[in-house]
């Protein structure tokens, strides 16, 4: 190595090679520069011509200047300059390396490499094999490596390295080095995270037999944090920051929900080597919260990863409603939601779904009946615990199992209405025994209507909140260790106005108050890793991380077999975080003749590439010169274009997003381009044929008579066809109809409570006519057996089917005599609209013409008239069925009446 | 710097379509170059054959009586003739030299071919409006008068230089033409003297007189290369290495103008005259000098 001020060269013996340059400059001057080329007409007159000047023409000096500055540029890169030169290693046995890569090294962890690699460049120039030693236990319990390697092989594995998510276990590289000796003292360099676990001193004392210790360690102030959840944690959400007495005293701990989304960042003034932080966050966000972190730290301790024992009580909410974004309002658990939101946790979704987690309370909204296997489930998590709170409601009227605290009668009892005396209720004072005690009730707050329980001895006992005239409003009964609780009126403004006042929040608040978080974690199962945090505290997919037995799991620790991460499953997670295993923080004390340092900006950096490039750049330079001389450089004008050319070609030749379609998005899109009418194919092509042939032709009414213009109609396969993009099913009851299978209903169910409309035609109105039932309704209460259908009513007089587009009064088609069926239309559910249409007067057949518009069917009893009805009664249900309860709209009365002539 | 050589472009287009393009734009130069000229020239004021009044004569003893002109008679007691002017139509046969060596074109400069073909067209066009006849020395076609004459020729010349054409040779063709005939030769003149003169003199043995005109590049005519270079000719020459170019020029214009004084002296002794023409120059001097020239030889015989 030769030195020259702040440059040193690796291999100055090839700097001889300089000497070389001055022959090189007579041979480059010797030599005639290539000529140029030139066409020339009157080249005779120049054969035989003699030149006056023999003198051959020179290459230009600046040139050949340029020339010799490129061969020096190479022949200098070649002997290795380094700039800022680091201190060559001394003792002349193996470099040894101790590199701690447990969860402190993932702070500065690029400081720690460029540490690595110095130490291994240095190894590699003395020729020296390297030893590389980690200290954090690698998974699966392999023992570390000491055998000593080529700097080749032992830079690839120091570049390979990543900090661990846990802490350094030096006994057990103290072990490995126990067998190690080497004949001459070995050169070593512990990249160290400075921080003592326990054994650093004897580590010590192990090296330094082997050889002379360099100590690198970060610097005070660079000494990374823990955080760990505090033990006892309050109402507040509290974590405990561990540092070092002289690393910073400032630190943000910033709370980010389960998508990354920043929640709130709060600045810590650290006092002492722990400090108790209380995150302060507003309720709303408090539960959205999932991670804790000290910002500005990269480690895996300086995150705490949230779980459900973090979290407020959560509450379940289920209802039989569908969620009405329409009239948010009017849904059932709209206001459970507001009142219970600021101090639970509200999840919402099925039963089933809601028991999977762990869950305080279950608060079901007017559902009548839970079926087999739902109130299985409830009951046992009642028994172990869990309140459950039921809201009465019109299904609740219908039919009940018995997770109820009382026996209820049948019907509900209306106060207030036309054919009753009794004014509205008022809450009666609670009795002593209530945990409603003590609460103020307003004035203002009515029952209308509730449910009543069967009179039996053990009732009274039972009543939490009573009306004045002594009827129960909230019953409850003890089941196992926990609780059913009736609130005997409905949990939205359908029935009473209790929902609106603050007594509901404050009766919810006792409620939940009741229970603890329950039930929902299965002790038995070993719980899988989820997600795991990997050194420098990102969130990784888990891979082959060992299992924790769920009993076992408040005791775990984060180590090379169970890292610190999520455990269990998506939704029932449970968070194994790093510091709480981790010892208090203890800096490396320094031993006498351990040589110190720090990683510190001062590096060397190793010219050759630079020269290299630039040798280059200059070669490059003289070649488009020596084009140049000899006229052969193309001029910019003609390189630009094919420049452009390649550029261009080059930019559109980027991948660009091919996105797939497939035949089922073919078929959508051609489904939804335009308005279609459909039908359901029975399987009797007879059927078929007339239902396509009836909708053809109320598609060809509809586009000549209004503003809707539909495409042709579809065949549609109950079992397998998307349905949600038919405003309109027309289903003919077929004798050959098969049955339709569970999938089928949910997917029929979801359609009709998403606001789609199906509109049956049973067929047979030529049977009920004469009594009985007919075949064709027989087989609809076969088929919708399992449907969620809502109670039919025969059209009333002023329903929107009779005044959506027509004024109607009868509802022919190719019979006359058939009743039509809708929903009760003061349900309020899907904006009023019905969701069936039932008719039995085979309506197809009197829609069905030809492409000439002439009908195909004869009607019965016949007459132009009729079949003129039939087409009004089927435009105005596919007004009905597009446009809602639009036309029960009272802005159209006044026009209507005087239409009516009254 | 001395000139970066390409071909002449035009003749080198891709194809024929390209270069029947570019004629109405050449056939209307020749037209603007042939009409400042032609401003410049009068008839020929003498009494002759022809159709345009020159001037009423006494009659004389011999005249013919059908040459009196009665209604000028009528004014005095004199009879008068009327004469016309002389208007003798005359053949001039036109050539151009398109080999390969009148492509080249040295920087910023026209391709001396595409000059030689203005200048033909142009005096074809000058001819024309004379009342001659003017036909190609390379064609078998008799000589035509008629402005449709400018644009045929113009479609003849592209036609010898649409890509694929062969090779045309640098001599003028040698031809039987008639007596009294003129002839107008376009081109750089390089290859030997000896070989230009003996077209020259085989023609003029036919009582053929004619006109040279050598167009040259400033290029040719100066030689401005330096350094080292090595030359090629564009009719299969050969090459040549000069160490330096700047050495060989005085030689070089030396024997240019060698060459030159030995075309002229054959040509002068034919009765022939020759000018130069460089293409850096303006065509209409040219064409002005070329017209006087032949009008004194159309006149003249």
């Amino acid at each position: 190595m030769l030195a020259l001020g702040s440059i040193a060269f690796a291999a100055p013996w090839l700097l001889l090679a300089l000497v070389s340059l001055p022959v090189l400059w007579w041979l480059l001057k010797a030599a005639p520069p290539a000529p140029r080329f030139l066409p020339f007409p009157a080249i005779r007159l120049l054969f035989g011509l003699n030149p006056t000047d023999e003198t051959p023409d020179r290459t230009p000096w600046w040139l050949l200047l340029l020339r010799l500055l490129v061969a020096a540029f190479i022949i200098v890169a070649l002997a290795r300059p380094l700039l800022n030169p680091a201190e060559a290693p001394t003792a002349r046995g193996p470099a040894v390396l101790v590199i701690d890569d447990g969860w402190s090294a993932a702070k500065n962890w690029p400081d720690r490499v460029e540490a690595m690699t110095l130490a291994i460049d240095q190894a590699e120039r003395a020729d020296k094999p390297v030893v590389l030693l980690t200290t954090a236990p690698a998974r699966g319990a392999a023992p570390p490596s000491t055998e000593p390697l080529p700097a080749a092989e032992a830079r690839r594995r120091a570049l390979a390295l990543q900090p661990k998510p846990w802490p350094v276990d030096r006994r057990a590289a103290l072990d490995a080095l126990a067998t190690v000796s080497f004949e001459t003292p070995a050169n070593i360099t512990w990249i160290s995270d400075g921080i003592d676990n326990g054994a650093a001193t004897e580590f010590t004392r192990r090296l330094q037999q082997l050889g002379a210790v360099t100590l690198i360690t970060d610097s005070a102030d660079a000494t990374p944090v823990i955080l760990t959840p505090a033990r006892d944690p309050g109402p507040a959400l509290t974590v405990l920051l561990h540092h070092l007495e002289a690393a910073a005293a400032s630190y943000d701990i910033t709370t980010l929900a389960q998508d990354g989304q920043l929640l709130g960042r709060q600045t810590v003034v650290a006092a002492g080597p722990t400090t108790r932080v209380e995150i302060d966050l507003p309720t709303e966000l408090r539960n959205r919260a999932t991670r804790l972190q000290v910002e500005a730290e990269n480690t895996a301790a300086a995150v705490v990863l949230l779980d459900e024992r973090f979290r407020r009580r959560p509450v379940g909410l289920a209802s039989s409603d569908t969620p009405d974004v329409d009239q948010p309002l009017l849904g059932d658990l709209f206001y459970l939601d507001r009142a219970l939101g600021p101090f639970t946790e509200v999840r919402r979704g099925p039963v089933a779904d809601l028991l999977e987690r762990q869950l305080t309370m279950l608060v079901l909204a007017d559902i009548g009946t839970l079926t087999g296997d739902e109130a299985a489930r409830v009951e046992d998590w009642v028994n172990s615990g869990g309140i459950l709170v039921r809201f009465a409601g019109p299904r609740l009227t219908e039919g009940t199992d018995d997770l109820l605290p009382v026996t209820l009668r049948a019907g509900g009892r209306t106060f207030g209405g036309v054919m009753t005396w009794q004014r509205p209720a008022k809450l009666a004072q609670f009795a002593e025994l209530s945990p409603f005690v003590g609460l103020n009730i307003p004035n203002d707050v009515e029952v209308r209507q509730q449910v009543l329980a069967e009179p039996s001895p053990e009732l009274s006992d039972k009543i939490w909140a009573q009306l004045e005239d002594g009827t129960p409003l909230v019953t409850a009964d003890q089941r196992g260790d926990g609780w059913l609780i009736l609130v005997h009126t409905t949990a939205n403004t359908a029935w009473s106005n209790l929902s609106l006042s603050g007594l509901f929040v404050d009766m919810l608040r006792r409620l939940v108050a009741l229970g603890e978080g329950i039930g929902g974690a299965d002790t038995a199962t070993p719980l899988q890793p989820h997600l795991l945090l990997d050194g420098f505290g990102r969130q990784v997919a888990a891979a082959n991380a060992a299992t924790i037995p769920a009993a076992q799991f408040s005791d775990a620790k984060a180590s090379a077999e169970t890292p610190p991460g999520y455990y269990g499953t998506e939704i029932a997670r449970q968070a194994l975080n790093l510091g709480p295993g981790l010892p208090e923080l203890q800096p490396i004390e320094a031993l006498s003749g351990v040589t110190t340092a720090s990683y510190g900006p001062t590096r060397q950096v190793d010219l050759r590439p630079w020269l290299l490039f630039a040798a280059l750049s200059l070669f490059l330079v003289d070649f488009l010169i020596g084009l140049s001389l000899r006229g052969l450089l193309p001029t910019a004008r003609r390189v630009a274009p094919a420049l452009i050319a390649v550029l261009f070609t080059g930019l559109t030749a980027l991948p660009t997003p091919v996105s797939a379609q497939t035949v089922s998005d073919l078929a959508a899109i051609d489904a939804t381009s335009e308005t279609r009418l459909a039908y359901v194919t029975t399987g009797d092509p007879r059927t078929d044929r007339v239902s396509a042939e009836g909708l053809t032709g109320l598609s060809i009414a509809l586009r000549a008579r209004t503003s809707v213009e539909p495409g042709d109609p579809v065949a549609i396969n109950i079992a397998s066809d998307e349905l949600s993009f038919y405003p309109l099913i027309y289903w003919p009851m077929a004798d050959v109809q098969p049955a339709m299978n569970d999938a089928t209903r949910q997917r029929l169910n979801a359609y009709l409570r998403n606001g789609g409309t199906i509109f049956f035609d049973t067929l047979d109105q030529q049977f009920s006519s004469i009594g009985g039932v007919g075949p064709g309704t027989q087989r609809l209460r076969q088929l919708v057996a399992g449907l969620d259908l809502p109670p039919v009513v025969p059209v009333p007089p002023d329903h929107v089917l009779t005044k959506a587009f027509y004024l109607l009064q009868d509802f022919p088609g190719r019979w006359a005599s058939g009743g039509l069926w809708v929903q009760r239309p003061d349900d309020r559910v899907n904006d009023g609209v019905s969701s069936v249409v039932i008719g039995s007067n085979d309506y197809a057949a009197a829609w069905a013409t030809d492409q000439l518009s002439r009908p195909l069917y004869p009607v019965v009893p016949g007459g132009q008239r009729q079949r003129e009805m039939a087409t009004r009664f089927g435009i105005n249900l596919v007004m009905y069925a597009l446009t809602g309860n639009y036309k029960a709209d009272q802005v159209h009365v006044p026009a209507i009446l005087e239409r009516l002539g009254q | 710097m001395a000139s970066t050589h390409t071909a002449g472009h035009p003749v080198q287009a891709s194809s024929a379509e390209a270069l029947a393009g570019t004629l109405p734009p050449l056939v209307v130069d020749a037209e603007r170059v042939a009409s400042a000229v032609a401003q410049g020239v009068h008839g020929r004021r003498r009494t002759g054959q022809g159709e345009t009044f020159w001037q009423f004569r006494r009659y004389r003893w011999g005249d013919q009586p059908q040459a009196i002109d009665w209604r000028r008679s009528a004014r005095s007691d004199r009879l008068y003739i009327r004469e016309t002017e002389w208007e003798a139509a005359q053949s001039v046969w036109l050539w151009r030299d398109c080999s390969p060596s009148m492509q080249y074109r040295s920087a910023n400069n026209p391709a001396k071919v595409d000059r030689a073909d203005l200048l033909l067209l142009a005096l074809c066009a000058l001819l024309v409006r004379g009342g001659e006849r003017v036909g190609l020395l390379a064609e078998h076609n008799p000589p035509t008068s008629g402005r449709a004459v400018v644009n045929r020729l113009a479609v003849s010349l592209a036609h010898e230089r649409k890509p694929g054409a062969p090779a045309a040779a640098s001599a003028p063709p040698t031809r039987t033409l008639p007596r009294f005939g003129t002839v107008a030769l376009f081109g750089d003149f390089l290859a030997p003297p000896e070989e230009t003169l003996s077209v020259v003199m085989q023609l003029a043995s036919q009582g053929v007189v004619g006109h040279l005109l050598q167009v040259l590049d400033p290029a040719e005519a100066s030689m401005p290369f330096r350094g080292r270079t090595r030359f090629e000719g564009l009719e299969d020459e050969g090459q040549l290495l000069v160490g330096r170019a700047e050495g060989l020029r005085q030689q070089y214009l030396d024997r240019l103008a060698e060459h030159q004084r030995a075309l002229r002296q054959g040509v002068t002794a034919a009765g022939w005259t020759m000018a130069t023409h460089h293409t850096n120059q303006s065509p209409e001097s040219a064409l002005l000098a070329l017209y006087v020239v032949l009008s004194d030889q159309l006149t003249g015989a």
